[in-house]
Parts: structure tokens; C-alpha cells; sequence
């Protein structure tokens, strides 16, 4: 063995899923040093998750396969390990929050692992405090699973990994669905975890928070290892190097990291949209605004149920802003101007989404009327007016076929007007799949074309690029313009600066439900 | 005052209203039994702070009562008559086992259950299962609040008017996200040691206090005053 201390081997590994053709590898042969951290990067179904699923035993014993070669982790041989032995060895941190918890709560997912290896009541006690007040989630204890945000959810799932002391970490595209600030903790984690000398190995495509820890990084494609650099060199590469390589920029330009973290700082390029903050500024707001711009006017929302559309009005009309403390989203008006991209940034938990429910129409005790080439929409009209592209795209594909999907939402079905849909969105081809079978790009054009089918003016996008590699995401981002082009207005929710530098014309930042900039 | 149940005295209690709710009452003890079993559900969701639902089933369970009594005669005749004394005698009949089913469900943290499965020598492969089924609620009734908003968006909640359409519409991408949800959440379950051959520990530590015997006994009478009726009454 060329290094003592290595932790982790593959030897000469091969492997391909049962019925599938994606995410083989082919012949690697790779080694993990103790206390290493290292990133594994490369665009999706490159093999990344494939070599993580290697090491905490899921391949072979849980997602089925051909495998050839050896993987030896912490002197166990993979293949005659079962899965309850690693489970003390190596800990994983999987991309989606909300499917890797067991428990409801979150002292019981905490201490799940700990119970499920059998340790004593009372070392899982000291286990759990230990982890607690070592991550500092005192305030995230006793609390619902289901009531918190994708970060907070992240933190409880590091936190339960830590409680079973792995010597080895692997994290799976963790920050997918993290906001800024969600990330910044996450560093936090991994950065403990290297402190205390565990082995890292974390597959990524948002590479900024990483690179500062790493020591080394792996470059993957088609399911072999193409590249490797050492930290310092990989933070070295310049921009064109790795947009070259088809991976998400390295560093992040400065005026974006002030948009997403300092809350007083704004976008200086000077694109961020008109605002009108005053009802009483409705005159500024002429000089302002052109006659094809989209108008949004009294978007006022409250969870709270005892505040009826008629009360949210008038406590926006009599009060002014400041009398709306208790409302999560207060935006008296707003001018969009229409055939453009306009992202809409800010933390979770912010407002954000409820800003965009409100504008389909999906909250009906919003008083908010849409104004488009002169007409006034509101409360089910706006249903018509916009569609919202989910953040999870299985929630909104109905039917068998994609042609099926894009006829269902015609009033009259119209096969002619249904091709050029699909022609224009790139999806002909695949006009009589069944939805499900689609690629996640392609279920998100198929729900884009139903929406154009519907006659949607304005799309709305939540998230659209979390977990996505660089090109999926210069697709989306080339494909919201095109959309944009050819007439429809695009409100996009997004946490990823780079998605805001590729497509967006204008952004909104949001801020305690209003309209901060 | 908060009362924290055994969860094996809420299983319990659940199976006994279970077989109770299978039996007819007849005469004004047995009506009286079943208010009382009803209530004693009601009154711990309300001492759970559960107010809402308490106050939902409190409601939904008085109006049928109140309609089966005192409104609705058998000699009433035409279609809504008939399906009002259906509707309103299925929800007197199930209406209890429902609730307490609910009160079960909704107030036991999986740790509790996993641990009163222990403690009842439940074969884990069973306890398990049962786990994940009260683990998979939530998710359910998540996926499908987003279900339902897309449906909203695209102006099919009732599926052009055809019944069929709308189950199909609700089905399909709840069965995918479930399918999908249940194949990560078990990846992520194993990897933490679950299923393995090592006995599970439970930081929980269960024990039968007064109230818990105290309702174990009056469940088990008010059982057995049916059961007396009906074989030996």
C-alpha cells in the first residue's frame, strides 16, 4: 500500500446501475488520506454521487448494480460489510432535507442513529448535549421536523450525522437547497468536522463556500476521475479555466455577495427595478413607469387568518407601511416592466414565496391586483394571468404524455398550437413520453409549455436552478430570456448569484416582505 | 394541565374503542358509555393544547348527534334524508375510534412509539413499519398542499368535471413524490444503522403512571359493559 494512512481506497472499481445507463463508473481507482477534505466536483450523472454511495456501503447492498474492484473503507471490505457495521464509521449528509430525517422531532432524530447502534440511554444523552451545544441549535430543540426552514432542517441532519462520531463525513450536494445564510452555517459544520481531524468528502456544484476548506479536489466526467488539484491550486484557476470545465464560478463577484448578506447593500450596476414605495407617490410613479410595464398593486398578505382582504387594504391604504408591522408581505405597488427577467432575491423565511403565491393568485385573501396593457386583474383572474413553475416539478405533471400535459391546459385543444409549443421549448421530440420519464430540465419545459398553452403572461419560477451544474444552469438561464423575448414577463426566486449574472434584467430584492431594493 | 399519556395506553385505548365502535348501542347506558369514551379523546387533545381539532371534532360529532336525536325521523323520505341518516350514522358510529386514532397519532413522537414497541417485545420489522407509516402523515398532507396549488394554477381541481380525472390528477404526483420521498428516506435511514441486527436502544424512558392504569380500566369497562349487553344482557 503506497500511504499509511489511507482511510478509503477504491481499487479499479466499475459499476453500473441496474436499468440504467446513467452515473457508471469506469475503472477508478482512487485514495482518501485520514483528516483529508476533499471536493469532488463535475457535471450531473458524472459519477459524484456513485462514488459517495461506494463508500457508506449503499452500493452494492442498497442500489443494486455490476460492480468490479475493491472498496475498502476504515479496513472494512464494502462488499462484506453490512450497512449497521459502517453506520459508526461513516456518516452522510444528503442533498434533500426534507427526505433524510426519520423522526418527526428533532431530539429524536438527533439521537436516532445513536439508539438505532445501541448504545446505552444515557451515553445517547450525553451524545445529544454534547452535539447540541457543540453546534449551537439549543433553540432548534423540541421543535417539529415539518415546521423548519431547508437550513434549519440541514443543521438537525449534520447534527444527527455528528451524534453517531463518524471517522469519515460525506456530504452530498448539501447546500442544494440552502439559502446564503443556511450555507454559511454549513460551512461552519464542515470546517468543525475538519478541526477535529474527519475525513471529508463532499460533492458539490456551488463550489464558492467550499474552497477555502478543501485540500484537495477531483474532477469528474463520465465516471472517471479526469482531474485533480490540490486546494491551492484549484482556488488559483482562473474564470475562464473553470467555465472551460463547465463548473459553477470558483468566487463570487462582490456585488452579489453584498445583495444576498447585507441587507442595506444594494445591486450597483443600477438594474434594480423601479419601486414606488408610497401610495401617495402614485404621480412619481407615471413619470416612472412606461405604459408597457405590469403593475402589481396592493400585494398585502398575513398568515394570520383574523386579517380579512378588506382589513389588509385599509390598514395599507390609512396606515402607510408602518402600520403593517404584522403582515408578512406589504408591497403597496410595484412596477415590473414586462418582457424582461426579474430575479427575486432575499433570505428564506422572507418572503419571497409568499410574494410569488400571491402573484398566481394562490393565496385568496390577498387583495392584490395585477394591471397588465391596461386591464386590471384580481384574486382567480390572476390564476389565468400567471403560472408558477414549482421548485419540485413532480407536483405539477399530470398526466401520460407530454403532448396530454400541454392539451390539458388548452380550452380548446388545438394539436397545431400544441407542436409549436413544444417545437419552441425544444421538447418535440419527446411529445408522446411519459412526463415522469423526462429529465428534471425537460419536466420543467414540459410545465413551462403548459403554462404558454394556458396563456400565462407572466411565469413565475421558485428555485429553478437549485442542484443544478453549471450547464443546466446556463440552460435555464438561456431559456428564461428566450421566454422573455418572445413576450412573457419572468418573475425567478433564486439563491444562486450566478443565475442573477447570467439571465436577470432586473432584480427585486425582498426584505421582510417588502420591496427593500 | 398537560396530561402525557403512556403511548401504550393510547394503543390500548385505541383498540378498545375500536371494538367498541363495531358494537351496536341500544339502550341510553350504552349511548351514555359511548358519549364518554368520545369525550375522554377530546378532552386530552384539549390538554394537549390541541384546541383546534378538539374543537373541529367536538363540533363535527355534536351536529351529527344532534341531527341523528333530534332531527332526523325514519319516516323521513327523499335523497337528501337518506343520505344525511347514512352520513350522520356512520360518523356516530366511527366517529370515536377516529378520534382517539387521531389524539394517538398526532400527540406520540415516533421515539415514544419506537420505544413502547420495545417495550411490548414488538418485532422491530413491525415497529418499524408502523413507524414509518406515522412518519409518512405529514409528508403526505405536505405533498399534497402543493398538489393542490398547481392544480389551482392550471385550473383543474375538478378535473373538467369528471370525477375519475380528479382522483387521477391528485394520485399520480403524489404516488411519484411518495415513492420518491420513502426510496431517500430509507438510503438515509440505513446509513444511520437502522435494521441492523444490534437491539435498539430508546433514550425515552416509558412508564405507566396513575392515569394511565386509571383509563386502561375504564376502557376495558366500558368494553366490557358492551360485550355484556350484547352476550349476556
Amino acid at each position: 500500500m503506497c500511504n499509511q494512512q489511507a482511510i478509503i481506497e477504491i481499487n479499479h472499481v466499475s459499476f453500473k446501475y441496474k436499468g440504467s445507463a446513467e452515473g457508471l463508473l469506469c475503472d477508478v481507482s482512487l485514495s482518501f488520506k485520514k483528516g483529508e477534505t476533499v471536493l469532488l466536483c463535475g457535471a450531473s450523472g458524472c459519477g459524484k454521487t456513485t462514488i459517495l454511495r461506494l463508500i457508506n456501503g449503499l452500493i452494492p447492498h442498497y442500489y443494486s448494480g455490476d460492480l468490479e474492484g475493491n472498496v475498502t473503507v476504515a479496513e472494512h471490505n464494502i462488499r462484506e460489510t453490512e450497512l449497521y457495521e459502517l453506520a459508526g464509521i461513516v456518516g452522510t449528509v444528503f442533498q434533500n432535507p426534507r427526505s433524510q430525517f426519520f423522526s418527526v422531532d428533532t431530539d429524536g432524530e438527533i439521537v436516532f442513529g445513536p439508539e438505532n447502534i445501541g448504545l446505552a440511554p444515557k451515553d445517547i444523552s450525553e451524545r445529544k448535549d454534547m452535539v447540541v451545544s457543540e453546534m449551537k441549535i439549543e433553540t432548534l430543540l423540541n421543535r417539529s421536523l415539518f415546521e423548519l426552514s431547508g437550513g434549519e432542517k440541514q443543521k438537525i441532519a449534520c447534527a444527527s450525522v455528528s451524534a453517531l462520531l463518524p471517522e469519515i463525513i460525506l456530504l452530498d450536494e448539501p447546500s442544494s437547497n440552502l439559502d446564503w445564510n443556511a450555507i454559511s452555517d454549513l460551512r461552519d459544520s464542515v470546517r468543525r468536522w475538519k478541526e477535529e481531524g474527519k475525513t471529508i468528502i463532499i460533492s458539490e456544484h456551488r463550489l464558492w463556500y467550499v474552497k477555502d476548506l478543501i485540500d484537495r479536489v477531483l474532477y469528474l466526467s463520465d465516471g472517471a476521475v479526469e482531474k485533480e488539484w490540490s486546494g491551492e491550486e484549484f482556488q488559483n484557476l482562473s474564470e475562464a479555466e473553470v467555465a472551460e470545465l463547465k463548473l459553477r464560478p470558483v468566487t463570487i463577484e462582490e456585488k452579489y455577495i453584498s445583495a444576498f448578506t447585507d441587507e442595506k447593500g444594494k445591486i450597483t450596476s443600477g438594474k434594480s427595478a423601479k419601486i414606488s414605495g408610497q401610495p401617495s407617490d402614485v404621480k412619481q410613479r407615471n413619470s416612472l413607469s412606461s405604459e408597457n410595464d405590469i403593475i402589481l398593486s396592493e400585494f398585502c398578505f398575513s398568515y394570520d387568518k383574523r386579517h380579512s382582504g378588506r382589513h389588509l387594504r385599509k390598514c395599507m391604504r390609512e396606515g402607510g407601511i408602518g402600520e403593517c408591522d404584522g403582515l408578512q408581505l406589504c408591497i403597496p405597488e410595484l412596477a415590473l416592466s414586462s418582457g424582461k427577467v426579474i430575479g427575486v432575491i432575499g433570505r428564506n423565511g422572507t418572503g419571497k414565496s409568499t410574494f410569488l403565491r400571491c402573484v398566481c393568485g394562490l393565496e385568496k385573501r390577498c387583495p392584490g391586483k395585477i394591471t397588465i396593457d391596461g386591464k386590471t386583474y384580481s384574486g382567480k383572474d390572476c390564476l389565468k394571468l400567471t403560472y408558477m413553475v414549482m421548485q419540485d416539478v413532480n407536483h405539477q405533471l399530470f398526466t401520460d404524455s407530454v403532448k396530454a400535459e400541454v392539451m390539458l391546459s388548452m380550452e380548446k385543444e388545438d394539436e397545431k398550437r400544441c407542436d409549436e409549443i413544444l417545437d419552441r421549448l425544444g421538447l418535440l421530440p419527446f411529445k408522446e413520453k411519459h412526463p415522469m420519464a423526462l429529465s428534471g430540465g425537460q419536466k420543467q419545459r414540459v410545465a413551462i409549455a403548459s403554462a404558454i398553452a394556458a396563456g400565462a403572461k407572466i411565469l413565475l419560477f421558485d428555485e429553478p436552478t437549485s442542484g443544478l451544474d453549471y450547464a443546466h444552469m446556463k440552460q435555464v438561464g438561456d431559456m428564461l430570456q428566450n421566454l422573455a423575448k418572445t413576450g412573457s414577463t419572468i418573475l425567478v426566486s433564486t439563491h444562486d448569484p450566478e443565475l442573477l449574472a447570467l439571465c436577470c434584467d432586473e432584480v427585486i430584492h425582498i426584505k421582510n416582505g417588502r420591496v427593500t431594493g | 394541565m398537560r396530561m402525557k399519556l403512556d403511548p401504550r395506553t393510547k394503543l390500548y385505548m385505541v383498540l378498545m374503542v375500536s371494538m367498541v365502535v363495531l358494537m351496536p348501542a341500544a339502550t341510553s347506558l350504552l349511548w351514555g358509555v359511548r358519549l364518554l369514551i368520545t369525550l375522554f379523546p377530546i378532552i386530552l387533545l384539549i390538554s394537549e393544547k390541541r384546541y383546534k381539532s378538539a374543537v373541529r371534532f367536538l363540533i363535527f360529532y355534536g351536529i351529527a348527534l344532534v341531527l341523528t336525536f333530534f332531527v332526523l325521523k325514519k319516516e323521513m323520505q327523499g335523497i337528501l334524508a337518506a343520505v344525511l341518516i347514512g352520513y350522520c350514522g356512520i360518523v356516530v358510529q366511527f366517529a370515536p375510534a377516529i378520534i382517539t386514532a387521531w389524539y394517538c397519532v398526532r400527540t406520540t413522537k415516533i421515539d415514544e412509539f419506537m420505544s413502547a414497541m420495545q417495550k411490548m417485545h414488538m418485532p422491530d420489522g413491525i415497529a418499524i413499519s408502523l413507524a414509518v407509516v406515522m412518519r409518512f402523515f405529514p409528508t403526505i398532507k405536505e405533498e399534497y398542499g402543493s398538489i393542490q396549488d398547481a392544480m389551482k394554477m392550471r385550473g383543474i381541481s375538478f378535473g373538467g368535471g369528471n370525477a375519475l380525472k380528479m382522483v387521477e390528477y391528485r394520485m399520480i404526483p403524489l404516488l411519484f413524490s411518495c415513492v420518491n420521498i420513502g426510496d431517500e428516506l430509507s438510503a438515509a435511514a440505513i446509513t444511520r444503522g437502522l435494521g441492523g441486527n444490534v437491539k435498539r436502544t430508546s433514550v425515552v424512558e416509558l412508564k405507566l403512571r396513575l392515569w394511565d392504569i386509571l383509563l386502561m380500566v375504564l376502557f376495558t369497562a366500558a368494553l366490557g359493559v358492551f360485550v355484556y349487553n350484547k352476550y349476556f344482557g
